[in-house]
């Protein structure tokens, strides 16, 4: 009895030294985030943002689906794919492959069938879990996010890392899938969300999220979160419509991606979409001379390389596409102006064009 | 799985050798691909594409060995962009995988710290500080 006090009261000091040290390092910790208060202030939207975009907005029918377990990577997904909604096809600056030059009707019949096909069946989010989760990560990573929804005939755009272009994207309709952290970089809690909806004057975000059918969140708290993951997002659409405020690169970047998976024939619409969306864009007509070459419309290909190069006179292998093309028509003397043009710039595709000039 | 590897390149490389010979006979006529023209560089782009097709069975392995079902594993793949895959290969490991809602090593100044950050609006781990 009396040999066992001692030690009992020992270990309760040696205890307490033992919690002496972590709570130091507690103290300053909370010092520290303290001083980093300031960080956690409202982000700043440009003053054009508060003009331009209207001061509520919320995408109410966009469904939700809880996420099961370490699955909010299937449910984020299975929310945005499933969502369709009826006013965004002739929304305000969205374009649509109708505003395009028109496809021959053949091509139209095709392209109204795939879209009934797709909209006729929900996409369980059983069926995404076996397509975008990582058992080995008990999560899902970025790029997979990206590709499976690539799988099920939707072009994935990333979104500019800006709270600006969050609140402008919920604005026009498209609801953002966003990847936060909703803890400390030092023990990170990876999260995908659905930001559907924003209130300007009570600076509050609404978000499917989780459990949550409805989340409410400052838009300072949900930026501290968003930056965690460099501001990471993505919107999604169906082929032939360029969603609006996508930039130049990301857009040929992710309609490019889609036409490695699916094929010339099923992106020409999204091609001819971008040269209305985006006149400007000189890659953007360079892809749409590829996909009409693709399905041998050799005709309109020219038209479209003869646009790029007129746009941007240094994209050489613009002038090289459009000299081939001259070639395979037999039309020789335009073929030679155009390969010449691309022989003389250097550059990547100037040896190709050399070649090319050397057999005609 | 090393052998496995140097297998697939040996015979990459042998196949890739003999496609190319007949399309560069008719390469005169082939147009420049969107995709090879984002890369932007003709010069490496075939060794590129042996890489790209490397970096593919890369991530596969990666991905087996992470639990991913076999017949799911190729098409998943397969949707995968070619920049997104060279990302995958190189840094799948490093890449924060969202999950949404682990419990975090129950340590108690962990749970203290992320308490106050939730206070304080940084964080959003508990909801019932909102």
């Amino acid at each position: 009895m009396f040999s066992r006090l001692p030690a009992k009261r020992l270990k309760r000091l040696r205890l307490m030294t033992q919690n002496a040290r972590p709570a130091g390092v507690l103290a300053s910790l909370l010092l520290l985030t303290l001083l980093l208060g300031g960080c956690a202030a409202s982000p700043e939207l440009r003053d054009s943002s508060y003009q331009t975009l209207p001061a509520h907005a919320e995408l109410d029918d966009v469904p939700f689906y809880p996420q099961e377990k370490y699955q909010c990577g299937p449910a984020a997904l299975a929310t945005v794919l499933n969502y369709s909604p009826a006013a965004q096809d002739a929304s305000r600056n969205a374009w649509t492959a109708n505003n395009a030059e028109a496809t021959s009707p053949a091509e139209h019949s095709d392209k109204a069938q795939d879209v009934t096909d797709n909209d006729s069946a929900e996409i369980s989010v059983d069926s995404l879990i076996v397509q975008v989760f990582i058992p080995g990560r008990e999560g899902s990573v970025q790029p997979e996010m990206l590709a499976t929804a690539r799988r099920h005939q939707r072009l994935a755009f990333p979104v500019r890392p800006t709270f600006d272009a969050l609140l402008g994207h919920v604005a026009a309709g498209d609801p953002v899938v966003v990847m936060q952290n909703l803890s400390l970089p030092a023990w990170p809690m990876w999260h995908y969300a659905v930001v559907i909806g924003y209130d300007l004057a009570d600076e509050t975000l609404t978000l499917r999220s989780g459990e949550t059918r409805r989340q409410t969140l400052s838009f300072a708290r949900f930026d501290a979160t968003w930056a965690r993951s460099q501001r990471w997002g993505f919107i999604l659409a169906k082929p032939g419509r360029i969603p609006a405020d996508v930039t130049a690169k990301r857009a040929v970047d992710a309609i490019s991606a889609y036409e490695a998976l699916h094929g010339a024939k099923a992106t020409l619409s999204s091609w001819q979409a971008l040269s209305v969306a985006q006149p400007q864009n000189a890659m953007g007509h360079f892809a749409l001379g590829n996909a009409y070459y693709a399905i041998n419309r050799l005709e309109k290909a020219a038209q479209a390389f003869k646009h790029a190069a007129a746009i941007d006179d240094t994209l050489g292998v613009a002038w090289l596409n459009l000299g081939l093309v001259y070639q395979q028509q037999d039309n020789h003397r335009e073929a030679r102006s155009a390969l010449e043009k691309a022989a003389a710039l250097p550059g990547s595709w100037q040896q190709q064009a050399r070649t090319a000039l050397d057999t005609l | 799985m090393p052998y496995l590897r140097r297998y697939v390149a040996m015979l990459l490389i042998a196949v890739m050798a003999l496609v190319s010979l007949p399309v560069a006979a008719a390469q005169t006529a082939g147009l420049v691909s969107t995709q090879s023209a984002l890369q932007a560089d003709s010069a490496a782009s075939d060794r590129e594409r042996i890489n790209d097709v490397l970096a593919r069975a890369d991530v596969q392995e990666q991905l087996l060995a992470q639990g991913v079902s076999v017949d799911q594993v190729q098409d998943r793949v397969a949707s995968l962009s070619d920049a997104e895959t060279r990302q995958m290969a190189d840094q799948l490991d490093q890449m924060p995988a969202g999950a949404g809602g682990g419990v975090i090593g129950a340590l108690f100044a962990v749970f203290i710290i992320l308490l106050v950050t939730d206070i304080l609006g940084l964080t959003n781990v508990f909801p019932f500080t909102r």
